[in-house]
């Protein structure tokens, strides 16, 4: 009897198994141009289009300022209305992807720049090359074609640019007899490191210091944005180190664990743990902002936040380059924030006017008017006086002279949460050895990239 | 005629039948519609999605891409030889032993001394059932902050006492105790209100029995109280351990699996899978698995704790 149950549960696994088989594939995202009519947009009916983006005070009123400013730039779109819905950053990846699978109402998406190749691989974004003339595309830094582009179609336009390089607080500075450069070139990582010691603070005397030296990167979060900077910088230019990924975009091994990449992760241990630990184990929020970091390296929308939190000026803030290792390179993560369609879409040429505007001129100017951080295009780059001069003048430079755009995979997410729990492990690891983690860190990412082999054969639309 | 005399109590019997079944068929029908909300919940958000589950195991799976391949047992046969899998197994396990008897334990006491109606018994009573109130990702934030090395509430009740700081989220082995104590501190109260219900459903003549036969206080305890709340025990614990098994929110919030995977329970590594590393299908049998290791459990604690007659 036990045994007829146990063959009728595997004959239903079975059938279950069996019922089905390959879900049809999605009609193709690369749509005409012209086959959307949007009926309800043409008889004046209300048009609600959806928006999901991340959560981030700055960037939301932004996009709400660029919202109003897109329907009353054409009488067409006096009864459009865009909602945004916003989640946190860690959660807008997943939250897209269900979006697009479920079938649900989403008609534009913001990503970060590195994850639109995976929506393009997915075909969760429509491309919108039909939409741009070449000429057009020169309106923007290459960098963010390139970000913004899969297998040569472009997919998504950029609403800003990025080059972290590393803020100051002056008081702090001063008190520790310190002049940083000016400049993008900057310190050495132990020319940095020094200053980091002499800016870390126990004033207390409970051994927990009051002020900490160093915050490498935005928020609490240790993602490769700016934590995955070092280990290239210990390379220099056009080494695997550098690299950060071999060509074919889902090989780590001899690249993210080089000897000298390895010393760097060790070097990070020690920031946070050790007699030279300058950064605190556990992430404080806003630690830069609440003055109680010293140096804090971030792009320059820092520069926005600064401003909201101190309008009447009572932060003395400076800026010089980004540290980096004197036998490596110094450089920048590239990329930001991108505007995609939306596969379920059922407005396309409304969500594609949408996208053109918010990275054209005028949402540009809205956003960095807001935000205030480094323009994707070009002719703000070259006009807005804040980038002829300093600080954000640096960033501009940064931007060219060091900037590099994040690894370039399908599998960028998958590479990133791998490389997040790496560095939480070499942070937080007390007593573990570094090299083995980052060993093993290369071989994990090597196994859940595996899927992506040969994406660069991948026909876009396809 | 004797054919009609016959036939005619035949006849009423017959109509009565029908009666009383039509009667029957118009209350099962009755509570087929009461329940019916119900199947169609199960049916839609349970059964189909576990049947789904099932199905996608089977095959190479991604959110964005559909089903792909039909790969059979490749699923099943990779987790035999993932220590991740088996790290979180354990990790998980770990979580159900320390909370599960510590909650227990604890809910059961504070049950037992608050079964009387004294001075302040409503107040705590309310202050025990809070945390169940409150939403678990609120309180992993605000836990979180109370754990923080250097700026959490914790540290500082740590310091009247001269006791120096410690890291509790960043220690590899600290986090999941860590974890633990607030998880107990949010699920408290629901154990503890349903033992109390069924404390206070024990006849008090049997505690006069007792005490007329000379026992004491533990021995009416061990010998009333316990078998008579056994099967109030057994849903506790069976629940209890059902859910704890399926810890999510507080590791996510809190430490996100880490440090060096001390606190990657499974449900966090499915989540992992599915929606991070876009594996959907292998994130579905480690689903399975979890279901069918939560059943095993469910009928182990089950026939373990089955009040004895």
């Amino acid at each position: 009897m036990k045994r007829n149950g146990l063959m009728l549960l595997v004959a239903a696994a079975l059938l279950l198994a069996a019922w089905g088989g390959r879900a049809p594939v999605q009609a193709s995202p690369t749509l005409d141009p012209g086959i959307a009519a949007e009926p309800a947009l043409a008889q004046g009916e209300p048009v609600t289009v959806q928006f999901l983006t991340w959560q981030d005070e700055d960037s939301l009123i932004a996009l709400e300022k660029m919202a109003a400013a897109f329907v009353a730039s054409d009488p067409q779109y006096a009864n459009v209305s865009i909602e945004f819905t916003a989640v946190p950053f860690e959660q807008l990846f997943p939250t897209i992807e269900t979006a697009v699978a479920a079938g649900a109402e989403m008609d534009l998406f913001a990503a970060d720049g590195p994850d639109m190749k995976h929506y393009a691989y997915s075909e969760a974004v429509v491309s919108l090359a039909p939409y741009y003339t070449p000429e057009e595309l020169e309106q923007w830094v290459p960098q963010s074609v390139e970000e913004g582009s899969f297998n040569g179609t472009f997919y998504a336009p950029p609403l800003m640019q990025s080059c972290s390089l590393m803020f100051y607080n002056q008081d702090m500075t001063d008190a520790a007899g310190l002049e940083p450069p000016q400049s993008v070139e900057g310190w050495t990582m132990d020319e940095a490191w020094d200053a980091w010691l002499k800016t870390t603070v126990d004033d207390s005397g409970d051994g927990v210091p009051d002020v900490w030296g160093l915050r490498w990167g935005q928020g609490t979060w240790q993602g490769d944005y700016e934590h995955g900077i070092m280990r290239r910088s210990a390379g220099p230019v056009g080494s695997p180190t550098y690299q950060g990924v071999g060509e074919d975009g889902i090989t780590f091994q001899g690249y993210l664990d080089t000897p000298e990449a390895i010393a760097s992760f060790e070097d990070y241990r020690a920031w946070h743990i050790g007699d030279r630990a300058v950064s605190p184990r556990e992430p404080i929020a806003e630690i830069f902002f609440n003055k109680q970091a010293a140096f804090y390296v971030s792009p320059d929308n820092a520069i926005g936040t600064i401003n909201r939190l101190y309008p009447d000026g009572d932060f003395n803030y400076g800026v010089t380059g980004i540290p980096y290792y004197e036998d490596g390179a110094q450089l920048c993560h590239t990329g930001s924030w991108h505007v995609g369609v939306s596969p379920q879409t059922t407005n396309l040429e409304l969500s594609v006017a949408i996208a053109k505007f918010f990275a054209g001129p005028e949402g540009s100017q809205i956003w960095y008017d807001t935000v205030r951080q480094l323009p994707a295009r070009v002719d703000m780059l070259n006009t807005l006086p804040e980038y002829q001069e300093y600080p954000q003048q640096m960033f501009a430079e940064g931007l060219t002279a060091i900037g590099i755009p994040r690894i370039q995979t399908p599998g960028y997410t998958e590479y990133q949460q791998i490389f997040a729990e790496l560095a939480q492990n070499v942070s937080q690891g007390e007593g573990v050895e570094v090299a083995p983690l980052v060993q093993d860190a290369a071989v994990q990412m090597e196994q859940a990239l595996a899927k992506y082999e040969g994406w660069q054969e991948v026909e876009p639309g396809s | 005629m004797a054919t009609v005399t016959t036939a005619a109590p035949s006849a009423q019997q017959s109509t009565a039948t029908r009666r009383i079944f039509n009667w029957r068929t118009r209350q099962m029908l009755l509570a087929f519609l009461f329940i019916l909300p119900a199947i169609i919940n199960f049916t839609v958000f349970r059964y189909i999605p576990i049947a789904a589950s099932i199905r996608a195991s089977f095959y190479e799976y991604s959110l964005l891409r559909g089903l792909g391949d039909f790969i059979g047992f490749d699923a099943y046969i990779r987790m035999a030889s993932d220590d991740t899998f088996w790290k979180s197994l354990q990790v998980t396990s770990l979580f159900v032993l320390y909370k599960v008897p510590l909650q227990i334990v604890l809910s059961l006491a504070l049950a037992v001394f608050l079964t009387r109606e004294t001075f302040g018994a409503g107040i705590v009573r309310s202050a025990i059932l809070t945390p169940m109130v409150t939403s678990v990702i609120v309180a992993s934030i605000i836990w979180a902050m109370m754990y923080h090395s250097q700026q959490g509430l914790i540290q500082s009740i740590l310091g009247v006492f001269g006791i120096p700081r410690q890291t509790f989220l960043s220690d590899a082995s600290r986090a999941l105790p860590a974890v633990t104590v607030m998880m107990i501190w949010k699920d408290l109260g629901f154990s503890f209100i349903i033992l109390l219900a069924g404390l206070k459903a024990i006849p008090a003549t049997y505690y006069e029995a007792a005490l007329v036969d000379g026992a004491n206080a533990w021995e009416a305890f061990r010998r009333v109280t316990i078998p008579l709340l056994m099967p109030v025990l057994m849903f506790v614990v069976v629940t209890q351990a059902v859910f704890s098994f399926q810890v999510f929110v507080p590791v996510y919030q809190m430490t996100r699996g880490g440090p060096l995977d001390a606190t990657k329970v499974l449900v966090y590594y499915i989540y992992q899978q599915g929606f991070r590393f876009q594996d959907m299908g292998y994130a579905s049998a480690l689903s399975v698995v979890a279901l069918i290791i939560m059943i095993v459990i469910s009928y182990l604690l089950m026939r373990w704790l089955r009040p004895q007659t």
